[in-house]
This record gives structure tokens, C-alpha cells and sequence, in this order.
């Protein structure tokens, strides 16, 4: 029976002969935790407390994104008494989900943004649709799932979404904006522009190839 | 499930990203939700997606919340009191979650129908304490169970937990009054650890406290604190 290493032993720990040394991809996820700028450091570090229940560490990522996080709940539900509560959902997700994020993969203020986003975007529903269906889990997936490195980050970032946007027919690139700021739906898109349901999955369908063209050139 | 015929790789990708900026209905999005479930290539393109999408968001212009919000949310993210029907609940979820949990989460569900609450007249041991560790996202099911009379600890991998080449599993204890994990050794994957938690850390080994399982290097983190990402993490509630 294994003995687990009690705090009084120094380290490092006697270890069972099933731990060879570190690997060539475990080091290169540990170096790749430490590249890019400090302050995405800082806020991956405190994702990491957070996830091993350290309220400090949550104090600090609060203090350090709430801004930015509450910024984007009034964007997307214009009201602040809402946008209060969607900031609160959001900070307790990232209390209990923290442990997902995974800084070898993801932008920490990504992930943050795109949390609130969704959670904003929930609440918008709920509020159009208040005897609706769960709506919590559409977008439960996405909040889960961590976001890829080659995400888009900062100002170089958002230019080339723009200039991709741009390069989209209109109706495709507003449509796609109107999905993913005001949380349109496609019954909700399509009624808007008054053309049949395919008609605008079709605009949005060959939009969202076209942009990921784009972006990936 | 679907009598359709299997998509291609660009449908994949649009129905990710559909899903991603909640653009599909009901029926649709919990097929797609199914599929996110069960592909993790599906699930990183939906990553992916919001990813590429993220950007517009800087459009929002950053605004101070008001300063009662976090004390708002410091109440929610208070460790709760314990619950048995809130164990009782995990414990049945843990059941559906796998076969290997299966013969732990009985032995809980018997300890809970067995001794609902120790009679308050008989003056008895302390009662157990029960960790169930797990975060969303990591395979790893972990128990920890804590008889404070003896300060006897017991670790016990459930599900999803595998003996790592190149790397270790460690144990954290973060006291229910928040602060620095303290850390408290390797465990294994595969056997039972079984620890006398010397006195002055099982003092902190109560109630509300936190047990969390890190990645690290094999001799443990270098630095005293979690340096890898943490699979597993529960409160230690009374059993």
C-alpha cells in the first residue's frame, strides 16, 4: 500500500517507481505556461488558485477583469441592474469552473470575455423567453470547452475580424454581428430581416466559412 | 440517434460554430450538445469558434461594476453548509458517472442511510468527513475520506485516473478558511494512500476545508504551491 508523503517529509518526495522522469511534451506544456505577457501570466496563475479554492486569488481576478467583464454585460443587455446579476453568474462560474481553463491552450481574458458573453446572452434569453426551456444549456458547452492558443487577442486581433467581417456581403457580416452581441437566434434573425429561415442560415452558413478563410490566411 | 446521414467535416464545423454563438434551436442544440459531449474534436472547434468570434467583444467600452457586487458574489462563493441530500445527490451522480465509482459511491449512500445524523445525546467520536473530488472537464473521480478521532486519511482514486508516465498527482489541503494550499504528498492512481495527518496541519483538515489533485512534475511542485493544472477538487463535508 503507497504512502502518501505527509507535508513533514522535505522534499523531494520518496516517489513510487511508476513516476519516470518528466516527459518532452509535459515540459513543453509547462514552458508553454510561461510564455507571453505578464499580465496574461498573472491572470493564468490566478485561474489556477482559484481553481484550488483560493479566494484571494479570486478577489485579484476580479479586481483585475471585472471591468472588462461588466463592460461587455451592458453591451450585450444594455441595463445594469442586469448586467449586475450576468457579472455575478459569470465570477461564480469562474469560481467553480476555473479548473477548466487550461493556460497551456487559452487566453485567460478570452476565456473570461467569452464567459460573460454567454452568460449575458443567457440571461437576454431568458428574459424574451421567460417560461422557456433550459436555455442555460446552450451555451454550457462553450463555456467549458477551452479556447484554442491561436485565439485572437488584442487590438492586431480585432482589426483582422473586422477587416474579414468587412470582406463579407453585408447582410452575412450583420447577421453574424447581430448573433454573436445581441444574441440573435436564427427564427430571430430571419424574422428580422423579413426572408425565410433557410435564406438566412444560408447568409450566415457561407459567412462563417468565408471569415474562417479569411482569418486563417 | 439520428437517422441522418453522418456529416461532413465543414458541417461539423459550421454546426460548432452555431452552437457556439447560440444560434440553433431547442432539438438542434441538444444534438449538438450531444455530439460536444462525446467528440472532443467537436468540442475544441466549438473553443475554436468562440475564439475567432471573441474579438467584437472588445467593442464593449470597460465600465467599473458597482462596489457592492463582489461582496454579492464573496456570499455565493462561500464554502455551503454541509448537506446530506446535496452528498446524497453526488453520490447518485457519481453512480451514473462510472462503473468503477459505483462500489465507493455505495459504500457513502450505505454510510448515509445508516447514520443519517449521530443522535445528539450519545457523546460519541467526531464524525467522518468525506471529500468527493472532481472538476468539470477532468475524467479524475477522487474520495477522500477523514476520521478526525484517529486524524486518519484515506485517498481513494474512483474513475479516470491513471498512473502518469513523466508526471505526478499531487494532494492539496486548502483550510476552509482560504489561504495557501499546504501541499500534503504524491498520490497514487491506481491503490488507496492512506495518511496519520500529523497535528498541527489536521487541525485544518475540517469541515468546509478544500482537498484539490494538481499535475505536477514527478517530484511535486517546486514551488510550494500547484504549478499544473488541477484535475480534481471537492469540500470536505461530514459523511
Amino acid at each position: 500500500m503507497p504512502i502518501l508523503a505527509p507535508r513533514l517529509v522535505p522534499l523531494p518526495y520518496r516517489l513510487p517507481p511508476a513516476f519516470p522522469s518528466p516527459s518532452a511534451r509535459c515540459m513543453t506544456r509547462i514552458m508553454d505556461a510561461t510564455t507571453g505577457s505578464q499580465e496574461r501570466r498573472r491572470l493564468a496563475g490566478a485561474l489556477a488558485a482559484v481553481a484550488s479554492g483560493d479566494r484571494e486569488a479570486m478577489a485579484l481576478l476580479y479586481r483585475r477583469t471585472s471591468a472588462k467583464l461588466y463592460g461587455i454585460c451592458l453591451r450585450v443587455l444594455g441595463s445594469e441592474a442586469e448586467a449586475e446579476e450576468a457579472l455575478q453568474e459569470t465570477y461564480v462560474t469562474v469560481w467553480r469552473k476555473a479548473a477548466v481553463f487550461d493556460a497551456g491552450r487559452a487566453s485567460p481574458i478570452t476565456w473570461l470575455a467569452v464567459l460573460a458573453r454567454n452568460k449575458a446572452i443567457d440571461r437576454l434569453r431568458s428574459r424574451r423567453a421567460p417560461a422557456g426551456e433550459d436555455l442555460d444549456a446552450a451555451l454550457h458547452v462553450a463555456d467549458e470547452a477551452p479556447l484554442a492558443l491561436e485565439v485572437l487577442e488584442g487590438e492586431e486581433d480585432r482589426r483582422r475580424l473586422t477587416g474579414c467581417l468587412s470582406e463579407l456581403e453585408e447582410k452575412a457580416s450583420a447577421a453574424i454581428r447581430a448573433a454573436f452581441l445581441d444574441g440573435l437566434s436564427y427564427p430571430e434573425l430571419a424574422e428580422r430581416e423579413g426572408v425565410p429561415l433557410p435564406t438566412m442560415k444560408s447568409w450566415i452558413r457561407r459567412g462563417l466559412l468565408r471569415l474562417r478563410g479569411c482569418l486563417e490566411r | 440517434m439520428s437517422t441522418r446521414p453522418p456529416m461532413s467535416a465543414e458541417e461539423r464545423d459550421l454546426l460548432a460554430a452555431e452552437l457556439a454563438m447560440g444560434l440553433l434551436d431547442a432539438a438542434e442544440r441538444r444534438e449538438a450538445e450531444a455530439l460536444a459531449l462525446s467528440d472532443a474534436e467537436f468540442r475544441s472547434a466549438v473553443a475554436r469558434w468562440s475564439g475567432r468570434l471573441a474579438p467584437m467583444l472588445d467593442e464593449a467600452a470597460p465600465a467599473a461594476p458597482p462596489e457592492r457586487l463582489w461582496s454579492r458574489i464573496e456570499a455565493r462563493i462561500a464554502p455551503p453548509a454541509s448537506n446530506v441530500v446535496q452528498l446524497r445527490r453526488k453520490v447518485t451522480l457519481w453512480r451514473a458517472w462510472s462503473a468503477a465509482a459505483t462500489a465507493i459511491a455505495a459504500g457513502l449512500a450505505l454510510i448515509l442511510v445508516t447514520r443519517p445524523a449521530p443522535p445528539p445525546t450519545v457523546a460519541g467520536p467526531q464524525p467522518a468527513l468525506v471529500a468527493m473530488m472532481q472538476a468539470e472537464g477532468s475524467p479524475a473521480r477522487l474520495v477522500a475520506t477523514y476520521d478526525p478521532s484517529s486524524r486518519r486519511l484515506i485517498v481513494q482514486a474512483a474513475a479516470g485516473m491513471a498512473p502518469a508516465p513523466g508526471h505526478a498527482h499531487e494532494l492539496w489541503l486548502i483550510p476552509a478558511s482560504g489561504g495557501k494550499p499546504h501541499p500534503m504528498g504524491i498520490v497514487s492512481a491506481t491503490a488507496p494512500n492512506r495518511m496519520d495527518v500529523p497535528m498541527p496541519m489536521a487541525r485544518d483538515v475540517a469541515e468546509g476545508a478544500t482537498f484539490a489533485i494538481s499535475v505536477e512534475p514527478p517530484s511535486g511542485s517546486p514551488t510550494g504551491v500547484p504549478t499544473g493544472p488541477v484535475i480534481a477538487a471537492g469540500k470536505l463535508t461530514r459523511a
